[in-house]
């Protein structure tokens, strides 16, 4: 502050006015209001004890109940018809549509397909690689490009190829067997030195019909 | 000042009343910390209204998109963020920076030495708002909510801080031996709180990013604990001085105070995660969360107890005293303000009222109707012992008072029920014929359409106080050309009823 004062150490109106400092009196509270706050630390605790998940920190549901290794069994539980679905509708319907025709020229069908149903080899294979250049479907060429879900596209886990997988097998009338998660592994580790997409040719030898 | 100047103190003779010789006291305590505090003071009141300013320029382009719409540095996005990191560093900090050094010394009974250093911190904090709010508005926000502020701003913000945090924390150790109250102990608590937050938040989001949900989870963690851990125990340390300094009666229990303070210490931190309710996080953490906030009805109900039975029998003094009617409007919506938080925190009712307006009623809630009210309050007070002036206008402090208290209650009752109605149509559920509950696809235009009115009430209680605030700054610029009081001087009175005490403020 600029303005000098003769004393500036002299207390102000306002100090010679002023009540004393502040103090406590020890007044105990109220045994009611004690008692209430220990409600509420039991009913909190009860809480996080119901809603916890068993403090897994795998368990994002609050409602999941039961003793760690129920937990723990319940995440492999995961109904692949469910979880395929999901996939599918995040990521394949913008190509083969989600009545699984495909758009004609370019993305083959899903519904009904010889490659769908037949066998699991090439499936996979065209999954975790992708596939370009012509293709014949049910009779029909179609040229487009299927992006790789492996280790050079998306990086899909073993289990979520076999879901989506095993999800547009049994979707539209098709009568594919499930895929299993050991099945993807083991085609995994047979191409796992391969760095581009597949073409039809290459996967002739994987196609029961050809 | 040094040791070497005249101590008033010691000049009086021996056989002074107790009460003469502890007003000297306080009045050489209040010497040695009035520059520094006087430009906390000064600084927090440019910020407030360069915040209140940002404030209305948002509020109206939210039903009014076109208003200035072709100015590039104050789009929506420049204004709100520029708004929120002017009014919480640069006006809340800075008044609690104040209240916080002069409070401390005083009850420590110790001066503050050494005042350059505090001096260059106190311009170096403001230097760093300044730039970290012309960072946002050239776009240079980290996109963090309540760390906007660019990478280049927060350093120099943390060591600023640690500067004059660490004034408030020495003249703490050099405190006169006896009782330490409780108003010292929310402002050691907060002064730790806040660096801790803040540095560990600035490493963990800017310069050595954490990944995925643990982001979100460190960003809330802070900026819940920022009202929580810093803003909150500086204006519950304010209640605690102000309010039996201005009744001249102690404080009901010294048993609530402590079972407040420890409650408050150990629940609060926990509770940010409640605003990620639905979030991709562990179902035990927002578990953990949620009853940490319920828990938090603990520390605000005997808080609230201990305040309003100190209070008790003399509620006739709001009617004269300037400080008390801040402070009483503060600490009642501290109350509110926290039961309503608690309330939010539970699952059911979060899915409704999260990221609606409702959310930013309830910010503005704590954050005004709590936190700037109890500073107002203390400024009241401060002021005539930190310049030797008196308040020259009663009139000025009631419209000062009764603007922002009603502008403050019209734009939390408004919001709120925006906010709910937003809430409800977003979460609103059809039944097909085939007795199928699906989510009813919310009309986004539609929903924005119902809010409209409440927007709207927001901005004209964004005027008001707006004019609050201007009746402050003039009083307040008034009040320093005034000439110093002198001897035997009355406060600025807001009553004219003689039967009433003379307010002490």
């Amino acid at each position: 502050m600029s303005d000098a004062t003769p004393n500036p150490v002299d207390p102000t109106p306002a100090h010679e006015r002023e009540n004393p400092e502040p103090h406590e009196q020890e007044n105990f509270p109220s045994l009611l209001l004690l008692f209430l706050c220990s409600i509420l630390v039991f009913v909190s605790a009860l809480y996080l004890q119901r809603y916890s998940g068993n403090f897994d920190p795998l368990v994002y549901n609050e409602e999941v109940q039961g003793a760690g290794s129920a937990a723990a069994g319940s995440a492999a539980v995961v109904d692949p018809i469910a979880a395929g679905k999901r996939l599918f509708v995040n990521n394949c319907v913008t190509c083969h549509q989600a009545n699984g025709q495909g758009l004609a020229g370019v993305y083959p069908p899903l519904a009904g397909s010889d490659w769908v149903n037949d066998g699991e080899e090439a499936l996979v294979r065209i999954l975790i690689h992708g596939m370009s250049g012509p293709v014949v479907v049910n009779g029909v060429t179609y040229n487009g490009a299927m992006p790789a879900f492996g280790p050079l596209g998306s990086n899909w886990k073993d289990d979520k190829i076999a879901h989506v997988l095993t999800y547009i097998r049994q979707e539209w009338g098709n009568k594919g067997a499930p895929v299993t998660k050991e099945t993807v592994a083991r085609i995994r580790a047979e191409t796992a030195a391969r760095t581009k997409a597949w073409t039809a040719p290459e996967l002739a030898e994987f196609h029961p019909k050809k | 000042m040094s040791s070497a100047d005249p101590s008033f103190v010691a000049s009086l003779k021996p056989g002074t009343p107790e009460a003469t010789a502890e007003r000297a006291l306080l009045s050489e305590i209040d010497v040695s910390t009035r520059r520094p505090v006087f430009f906390f003071l000064c600084a927090a009141l440019v910020w407030l209204l360069v915040g209140t300013g940002f404030a209305l320029i948002a509020s109206i382009k939210l039903h009014n998109p076109a208003f200035l719409g072709q100015a590039e540095w104050l789009t929506f996005g420049n204004v709100r963020t520029a708004h929120l990191n002017s009014v919480v560093y640069g006006w809340a900090t800075n008044a609690a920076f104040a209240v916080a050094l002069w409070i401390m010394a005083r009850l420590s009974r110790t001066q503050v030495r050494h005042l350059g250093i505090l001096d260059v911190a106190g311009f170096f904090w403001n230097l760093g708002v300044a730039i970290g709010i012309v960072g946002i508005l050239r776009g240079d926000s980290t996109s963090i909510e309540w760390l906007e502020f660019p990478a280049y701003a927060t350093p120099l913000l943390f060591v600023a801080y640690a500067l004059i945090g660490i004034w408030a924390i020495i003249a703490f150790r050099f405190r006169q031996p006896g009782h330490v109250y409780v108003s010292q102990w929310y402002l050691l608590a907060a002064l730790f709180w806040f660096p801790w937050l803040y540095s560990i938040a600035q490493l963990m989001l800017v310069f050595a990013p954490v990944r995925g949900a643990v982001q979100p989870l460190v960003n809330w963690w802070f900026a819940h604990n920022v009202l929580g851990l810093w803003f909150t125990p500086i204006g519950l340390a304010a209640i605690y001085y102000f309010l039996p300094k201005v009744l001249g009666k102690p404080i009901h229990s010294y048993y609530l105070s402590a079972l407040g303070f420890w409650s408050l210490a150990l629940f609060y931190n926990w509770a940010g995660v409640h605003h990620l309710i639905g979030g991709p996080i562990p179902a035990w953490v927002l578990s953990a969360g949620i009853v940490a906030s319920l828990l938090m009805i603990i520390p605000v109900v005997t808080t609230g107890i201990n305040h309003h039975l100190t209070m008790f029998g003399s509620f006739g003094r709001l009617k004269d005293s300037p400080t008390l009617r801040f402070m009483v409007f503060g600490g009642m919506s501290y109350t509110l303000v926290s039961l309503i938080g608690s309330a939010m925190a539970v699952r059911s009712f979060n899915e409704i009222a999260h990221f609606t307006h409702f959310t930013v009623a309830h910010a503005h809630h704590g954050l005004y109707a709590f936190f700037t009210m109890v500073m107002f309050g203390s400024i009241y007070y401060m002021m005539p012992r930190l310049t030797g002036r008196e308040w020259p206008s009663a009139p000025l402090i009631s419209a000062h008072f009764w603007f922002c208290a009603v502008g403050i209650t019209i734009y939390v009752v408004g919001l709120k029920i925006g906010g709910l109605i937003q809430g409800w149509e977003m979460v609103a559920t059809t039944t097909s014929e085939a007795g199928e509950v699906a989510l009813r696809v919310p009309l986004f235009l539609d929903i924005v359409k119902h809010t409209l009115p409440y927007l709207v009430s927001r901005s004209l209680a964004g005027m008001m106080i707006t004019i609050g605030h201007l009746a402050f700054a003039v009083h307040f610029v008034w009040m320093l050309l005034q000439p110093r009081a002198v001897a035997g001087a009355q406060p600025v009175r807001l009553s004219p009823d003689a039967a009433l005490p003379a307010s002490r403020a």
